[in-house]
């Protein structure tokens, strides 16, 4: 829990677009969106570790709440501009957010 | 086999055992890694049998509990929002339990959503089935469905709308994935027409689809509806 987060509640972040041969659970649909940080989470193992040592040996990361507008997610989203969609990441997914978000 | 009274099937004596006709791959590869796990002593067949007892008793009741007791004591409802694993244990919900360090998908990072008048929470796990069942107990089938699981992000209005719930345009829809560790749980608005009601009574409003925000507590509403679920193949649940 000592190590020094990459990001605030608050941050604008996106969630980084890359390909991976291991587990993670980065869902597709948020890949190269931009949110806000609104929550941190404790430092755990992350699922590309994880999933091949359940001891917990792997690398650790701090985590984050990321909320994103339903309207950025979906260009045919069907509900109202005010709703919104919470979801977690490692810290290795996310970067300051690019000012495009991608589609 | 489908005309003879032969014992087996519909010709069966009261009373006589029933045999499960198929046992399904997962439950023998449940069963072989269990024996595997006794074997190498990761823990015990009394063990074994005391998760099971444990996830056969639970269920949404301790979810009730937490709502209605936050909802006439704010005081802990500030502590269960603010650490709901530490409030669990006022109402008796250990998250370190059955095994002393929590279950394998469990974890111990509980976190309650409030709702208010302006937003509205709702919970999902697109990539698997996670939820908080120290809680709620066991998900409801159509939550693990893939239908469920695709759609309420993608067109939660529409889903809820399914279950009867028609939400306002000016308040926020809040979908929660939980994709990670956290495990969340909905805080529903106290209803109308619930004053002076005992924290028991309003337990009982307080139902399981309540705390996953598929619909709202009422006074005159003590149970789900049970909603059939269709699974692939077309086979219902």
């Amino acid at each position: 829990m000592t190590a020094k987060r990459k990001f605030n509640i608050g941050d604008r972040v996106s969630v980084v677009d890359k390909t991976t041969l291991f587990h993670h659970r980065t869902q597709k649909f948020t890949r190269g969106q931009s949110g806000v940080v609104t929550e941190y989470r404790p430092e755990w193992v992350i699922p590309e570790d994880e999933a091949f040592d359940p001891a917990g040996n792997g690398r650790k990361e701090p985590f984050y709440i990321v909320r994103f507008k339903q309207d950025d997610l979906w260009p045919d989203y069907t509900g109202h501009h005010i709703d919104t969609l919470e979801t977690e990441f490692s810290e290795s997914w996310l970067e300051p957010a690019t000012s495009k978000g991608k589609r | 086999m489908s005309t003879r009274h032969d014992g087996h099937g519909h010709g069966e004596a009261p009373g006589e055992f029933q045999i499960a006709t198929k046992v399904s791959e997962f439950e023998i590869l449940e069963l072989a890694v269990r024996e595997l796990a006794i074997e190498k002593g990761l823990f015990s067949a009394e063990d074994h049998r005391k998760f099971a007892e444990w996830a056969d008793g639970i269920g949404p009741h301790g979810g009730s509990k937490l709502v209605a007791k936050a909802w006439v004591d704010p005081e802990f409802k500030q502590r269960l929002l603010a650490d709901g694993t530490k409030a669990c244990l006022e109402v008796g919900i250990d998250w370190l339990q059955p095994t002393g360090s929590g279950t394998p998908s469990d974890y111990t990072f509980f976190y309650v959503l409030e709702n208010t008048p302006k937003l509205h929470n709702v919970i999902v796990c697109t990539l698997c089935s996670c939820y908080p069942r120290p809680v709620l107990g066991m998900s409801p089938d159509w939550y693990r469905t893939p239908n469920y699981r695709r759609r309420m992000v993608r067109r939660p209005r529409e889903v809820l709308a399914e279950f009867g719930l028609h939400l306002p345009e000016d308040v926020e829809l809040r979908v929660h994935d939980s994709n990670q560790k956290s495990r969340f749980m909905v805080m529903p608005m106290r209803p109308e027409g619930t004053e002076g009601w005992s924290e028991k009574q309003l337990a009982e409003i307080v139902t399981r689809d309540t705390m996953i925000g598929v619909a709202l507590p009422a006074p005159n509403r003590k149970s789900d509806t049970k909603t059939e679920t269709l699974v692939s193949g077309g086979r219902r649940r």
